[in-house]
């Protein structure tokens, strides 16, 4: 089917659009994903909402926002335990994201039958995105992305010396606390369309193409945002055109930007 | 910390600590150690390595808790964070990462980073404005060090605080380092209390040397202060460098 025909279904319109917020809202939290060295946040956080899914089949109710309630409680404890507990954040993800996805395969077990919405959650799928979805969203990413404004100076500032913005009056547990809300939020929002093996993907490798590129922190940022939006709309093109799964064709693409992004690179240094 | 009516040295003092014990869990880290530095004084916390010189210094600032008083400018520290500056001794980032040293500088609040005023901050520091376009990953040791006491100066601070600022950095680095020191304390009558195990530096550059090693050894001008017989209690072994340097002198 040609394109643009595709483009006047509604979930297809949701989907891209879905995928055009999350684009913007991961690049933009993917840049301190990888100044403060926590790829491994994203991809815990994500495993662990399969917890939150499966109590939501098993309760019968809608997924998404049980998965988010979860997932927003993840965070919370990571925080906590990383001020209580003499371990790296590493191994506290670790074990944390494991044992959520342990409870989650335990209560699937209790869950008879073929669950599509399981499906589409491990994988991603472009068909998920309901009216609803879209909503939350536009709405969850307007107030991260609302935050990081607000923030810019003061999370920038912390992600690079904690000890100095503390004393230049910055509330470092605070805005932390927030960041780590909001990457839960996010990732378990762009689960739906990438799916929680590959979500973590969207938030590593634009930022990732980002910092080849750019020479200062505005281009970081911008390339940023733009090659997500282009992993995402191409990723999404080729979701459609040849029927694959929508979370691997996306991660795909970016993948192959990466490596042309440091093949240009390398030919211009 | 029990409200209690301020003593004449509290007031006046640029920084005022007495009877600060700092504990991690169980282990004393600092114990029992008093000291004023006056205003407009360069003074440096010396000691060996694990002597609690960083941990009393974060104290002052605030950033950990402490048994005791400590006032800087005969305030609590959080009433007088706007008039302090501070260089941490680990700035750790990856050098890869893109943000110029205008961006950086800029991080500080809106009021404090006009274009004049980075500006004016990078020449006091001894550089050009052309760094400012520059990588911050790209700088040497030396200009890095420089370009983070430019920013805690941003604020035009009474007190700035330094914890080890030459340390890693080659002795051209050091050099400028030290003469950025005089110059804000000369220049701008700014009080300095810095952490350092650079005896030779101390004996040149400060007004007040205080000897830490968990207690308060010694404490007083470099000249009085520093004896042979209070470095070997401070170091536990014979320190040839001071003596080397005074017959320099």
């Amino acid at each position: 089917m040609p394109l643009l025909d595709l483009l006047s279904f509604p979930f297809i319109q949701r989907t891209i659009i879905a995928g055009l917020i999350l684009g913007l809202l991961l690049a933009c939290l993917g840049v301190y994903v990888t100044l403060k060295k926590m790829a491994f946040f994203g991809d815990g956080i994500a495993h662990a909402s399969l917890a939150g899914i499966a109590i939501a089949i098993l309760a019968g109710v809608t997924p998404m926002p049980v998965a988010l309630v979860w997932s927003l409680l993840v965070a919370i404890f990571i925080f906590y335990l990383e001020k209580k507990v003499k371990l790296s954040t590493d191994s506290l993800i670790g074990i944390l994201f494991t044992a959520s996805m342990a409870l989650g395969v335990v209560l699937m077990r209790f869950t008879p039958g073929y669950q599509p919405d399981l499906v589409s959650y491990l994988f991603g799928s472009i068909l998920s995105i309901q009216t609803f979805d879209l909503w939350l969203t536009a709405g969850i990413s307007a107030a991260i992305l609302l935050w990081l404004f607000i923030s810019f100076r003061s999370l920038t500032f912390l992600s690079l010396s904690e000890e100095s913005a503390a004393v230049a009056g910055i509330k470092v547990s605070l805005h932390t606390l927030l960041l780590y809300i909001s990457l839960a939020l996010a990732t378990v929002l762009a689960v739906k369309m990438l799916g929680i093996v590959l979500v973590s993907a969207l938030l590593i490798i634009p930022p990732a193409i980002g910092r080849i590129l750019a020479h200062n922190f505005k281009q970081y940022f911008t390339f940023s945002i733009i090659v997500a939006e282009i992993t995402i709309l191409v990723g999404l093109f080729l979701s459609l055109q040849f029927d694959l799964p929508s979370g691997a064709s996306i991660v795909l693409t970016g993948t192959a930007l990466f490596c042309l992004a440091t093949i240009f690179k390398r030919r211009t240094a | 910390m029990s409200p209690r009516s301020k003593t004449t040295n509290e007031n006046s003092s640029a920084i005022f600590a007495e009877n600060v014990s700092i504990l991690y869990g169980e282990h004393r880290v600092v114990e029992d150690v008093s000291f004023a530095i006056e205003q407009g004084e360069i003074a440096a916390i010396l000691g060996p390595n694990g002597s609690g010189k960083t941990t009393l210094m974060k104290a002052i600032l605030g950033l950990i808790p402490y048994r005791g008083e400590i006032t800087i400018l005969g305030q609590h520290f959080h009433d007088v964070r706007n008039r302090v500056g501070y260089v941490p001794q680990r700035f750790t980032f990856d050098r890869d990462f893109p943000i110029t040293v205008e961006e950086f500088l800029r991080l500080a609040k809106r009021e404090q980073c006009s274009n004049s005023r980075v500006t004016t901050v990078i020449k006091e520091v001894g550089l050009t404005p052309l760094v400012l376009s520059k990588r911050l990953g790209n700088l040497s040791g030396g200009q890095l060090q420089r370009v983070l006491i430019a920013q805690a100066i941003l604020n035009d601070p009474a007190v700035l605080f330094l914890d080890e600022p030459a340390t890693g950095i080659d002795v051209v680095g050091e050099t400028a380092v030290h003469d950025v020191i005089e110059h804000l304390n000369k220049e701008h009558g700014t009080t300095i209390l810095m952490v350092s195990h650079d005896i030779n530096m101390i004996s040149t550059l400060v007004d007040k040397v205080l000897c830490l090693n968990k207690k308060l050894l010694c404490a007083g001008s470099p000249k009085k202060a520093l004896t042979q017989k209070s470095l070997s209690e401070l170091f536990g072994v014979h320190h040839s460098l001071y003596e080397h340097h005074q017959h320099h002198e």
